[in-house]
């Protein structure tokens, strides 16, 4: 026989700690059918279990305030406790922040009314000490009914007692004092108490009220119930695993009813939690003295001015970090991947299967690698912004600007670091709970320009507007750069307002946020988040980027071309993806292209900036990545032999780069956006979608400026 | 300025530093409830500590910690103001 202990409590309460403590690094992504949040699992650590106790498997749900299905995070939760995904826990620990009792006990009676074995880990008793909040544990544990524990989770406190009372508390029938306060939380609700004041008095007609017994008649567990009912208040019944019965016969059911029932219980619970603070003397004040140093530490941090000063700081580095201070390790990944490579080729000799295992295999492998830097230093930057408190107070200040596009203060660092990588940027989203707007958000990111587009950028403005050219004080160059940033910022924003008023239409989350005490991160947690992070991103996607790259290299590779081939044509261009390059020709005509950049853009799927080193291959110059002077000199060189017309010039070279700026010309972005979003569809929206829109503008581009004259 | 025993004014209205209690939640489409669960319940008392610098979200003291709501969710809780904190912003 074994156990099945979930952990609950809400956000910010050292729920992670006390599992870390609890599992030792022996944890893992746990697999929940449905789940899209992260739930992660592992066996309890083997010097804590007592002699002769059964086996114990530590689950860790998401942290939240309540079980009514008001986002992935409750959902996630709900069903994790209730065995719709997986096996239900035998028992359920809720972590509780000492000092804030109040709001946590609520979580405590939701999980009373669930009917599950509970013990309650009562921590940081030690910063509630400080702050001047004594709680005996036992009082809380004599009004309450229920084992409750003290521990300090970051220093591993109380850990033996807390697995003795979960051995002890599996098999004990729920007591006396439990019992009676969960047949008080579960008595049947009426609608009308629940009614705001004042409100357009419910039209209570008998009918309308019969639907909730109804319901009741359905479904048959009280607390399931409740939850149904809250989630139809919530609108969000399409986040619950209603049976067909279910779903009729709460569809019956009026929202205002279901709001006002579910907010009288909310009332009702908060009435219970009241009276046992009072009962164990809890100071019902409302200072919030664990918040005396944050408070102090605000009084810059979320100042009007200094508060803004010190955002543009923080954001600064985090963007420096992934998009600098990552490149020399994601060098050190491209040199290692190119001397093995080398030796490869050294040890085969040259071939097809020595092409094979070099340009694809290897290649491939790195494109993978390649993001590791990114993602990792991105997670641990976020992981430690957490954790100190800081991420809500980011939250809190760009909150009003994030809600002119209809999105959470949250969504602001994963747009952000899209600047540096749509890689890292999207796996970033995870932080966002409403699923809708995670995918607005994710929508958006591609259209962020990253670092792979600025060698493109830098070919064409090099090639094309040289830099002598000026425009008052600023070389012509810079300002075509600045003007692709602000377009690419102003698109993605555009994007994310249009897509959040029609395809994911959803109101603007409400804000809602805890700002929690500041506090000292934990580094180990973060690290083991990384870790979690960066290998999901290698298992879920590392296989696709491999497999594309492989097949990408074969199109560009198959068939060879002829023994008899003129020397100055490319083999490339007998290539199948070189066939497509000239069969698109009349297409790209439009926008001012020629086949020679309709290949490399085919080849640029690979990563954007492979679209340099391609159209390198078109024109035969093998130059190295940082130097691609003699490439852009050929560009400016080179001139149609018919009609003698320069192939490049700066209006189709405007109208290449605005083609960059909105096409998603990244296979590895795709295999990301599938990662998360469970499936081709949305990727391939993302893919048809962008692709139309930037073939749309690069021809409005070029014929635009034809018409006003422009060559 | 209204007499502040009296005084039945929404959340958001509420001047800094000032403390009240909740009266009722309106809202829809799930807030109120959301609300609730977070703790704005009547009877619960409510300090308000900050505004952000554009002017929103605000930050406000409840129960045991700190939550922030936007101006237009505040609106949706009505407060009787406690006499002596402060009062009304003009």
């Amino acid at each position: 026989m074994s156990l099945r202990v979930a952990l609950a409590g809400n956000p910010n309460v050292g729920k992670t700690s006390l599992f870390n403590a609890l599992t030792g690094a022996r944890q893992r992504v746990g697999n929940y059918a449905g789940v899209t949040v992260d739930v992660r699992e592992g066996p309890l650590r083997a010097e804590l279990l007592p002699r002769g106790a059964p086996a114990i498997t530590v689950v860790d749900l998401p942290g939240v305030y309540s079980l009514s299905p008001t986002s992935e995070d409750e959902a996630a939760a709900y069903r994790c406790l209730t065995g719709a995904s997986g096996p239900p826990p035998d028992l359920v620990v809720v972590i509780l922040d000492a000092a804030n009792l109040g709001r946590n006990l609520y979580l405590v009676t939701q999980l009373l009314e669930q009917g599950a074995p509970l013990v309650l880990a009562l921590n940081m008793v030690d910063v509630a000490k400080e702050a001047g909040l004594v709680i005996e544990p036992e009082a809380l544990a004599r009004a309450l009914g229920l084992p409750v524990i003290a521990t300090i989770a970051r220093e591993g406190t109380g850990l033996a007692a807390l697995v003795e009372a979960i051995v002890g508390a599996a098999s004990a029938p729920l007591g006396a004092t439990a019992a009676a306060l969960r047949g008080r939380l579960l008595a049947p609700a009426s609608a009308i108490e629940g009614l705001p004041a004042g409100s357009d008095a419910p039209s209570a007609s008998s009918s309308t009220l019969a639907a909730i017994p109804e319901l009741v008649a359905v479904v048959d567990d009280p607390a399931r119930v409740r939850w149904l009912l809250a989630a139809r208040a919530s609108g969000a019944e399409e986040l619950t695993d209603a049976s067909p019965a279910e779903a009729a016969a709460l569809a019956r059911v009026r929202v205002d009813l279901a709001d006002a029932t579910s907010c009288s219980l909310a009332i009702r619970r908060y009435h219970e939690i009241d009276g046992i603070l009072e009962a164990i003397g809890y100071a019902a004040r409302d200072a919030a003295p664990a918040m005396d140093l944050s408070a102090r530490i605000d009084r810059l941090v979320t100042h009007r001015v200094a508060g803004l000063l010190v955002f543009v700081a923080v954001m600064a580095l985090l963007f420096n970090t992934i998009f600098t201070w990552a490149g020399p390790l994601m060098d050190a990944i491209e040199a290692a991947m190119s001397w093995l490579s080398g030796q490869v080729s050294t040890a085969l000799g040259p071939g097809l299967l020595t092409d094979l295992i070099t340009e694809g295999v290897i290649a491939g492998v790195g494109n993978v690698l390649v993001f590791i830097p990114q993602i990792a230093l991105l997670f641990l930057f976020i992981g430690l912004l957490e954790d100190t408190g800081y991420m809500a107070r980011a939250a809190f200040l760009i909150d009003r600007l994030m809600s002119r596009v209809g999105l959470h203060g949250r969504a602001f660092v994963p747009l952000l670091s899209g600047y540096a990588c749509a890689i890292p940027a999207i796996l970033g989203t995870r932080t966002i709970s409403s699923y809708r707007d995670r995918l607005v958000t994710i929508l958006m990111i591609p259209f962020m320009s990253c670092s792979a587009r600025l060698p493109i950028y830098v070919l064409v403005i090099g090639a094309l507007f040289p830099g002598e050219r000026r425009v008052g004080p600023f070389s012509l160059g810079g300002l075509v750069l600045l003007a692709m940033y602000a377009l690419s910022t102003l698109s993605a924003l555009a994007v994310g307002a249009i897509y959040k008023r029609t395809l994911l239409r959803s109101p603007t989350p409400p804000l809602v946020l805890e700002l929690p005490p500041y506090r000292l991160p934990r580094v180990r947690n973060t690290l083991l988040q990384v870790r979690d992070r960066t290998m999901d991103f290698v298992k879920g996607a590392g296989t696709v980027i491999l497999a594309m790259t492989v097949i990408l290299w074969a199109l560009l590779s198959f068939p060879r071309p002829p023994a008899d081939a003129p020397p100055q044509r490319s083999p490339i261009e007998y290539s199948v993806g070189g066939r497509v390059g000239v069969a698109l020709e009349p297409a790209l005509a439009p926008m001012g292209q020629d086949f020679r950049v309709g290949v490399a853009i085919l080849g640029s799927f690979a990563a954007r900036e492979v679209m340099v080193s391609t159209l390198g291959l078109v024109y035969g110059i093998e130059g190295s990545d940082d130097d691609d002077s003699s490439l852009r000199a050929a560009m400016r060189a080179a001139r149609d032999p018919d009609t003698g017309e320069r192939r490049h010039t700066p209006l189709k070279g405007l109208a290449l780069m605005v083609f960059f700026v909105y096409a998603c010309q990244c296979m590895s972005t795709l295999a990301v956006v599938r990662r998360e979003t469970g499936g081709w569809r949305w990727p391939a929206f993302m893919f048809v979608t962008m692709t139309a829109l930037a073939y749309v503008m690069a021809v409005l581009v070029y014929q635009g400026g034809r018409a006003l004259g422009f060559e | 300025m209204r007499a502040p025993s009296k005084a039945l004014q929404t959340l958001d209205t509420l001047a800094l530093g000032a403390r009240a209690r909740v009266v009722a939640v309106r809202g829809v489409g799930g807030l109120r409830l959301r609300l609730h669960e977070m703790g704005f319940v009547p009877g619960a008392a409510i300090r308000m500590v900050k505004r952000a610098p554009f002017g929103d979200p605000l930050e406000l003291q409840l129960r045991g910690g700190h939550v922030s709501l936007r101006r237009a969710e505040a609106r949706r809780i009505e407060v009787d103001l406690l006499s002596g904190t402060g009062g009304t912003r003009s």
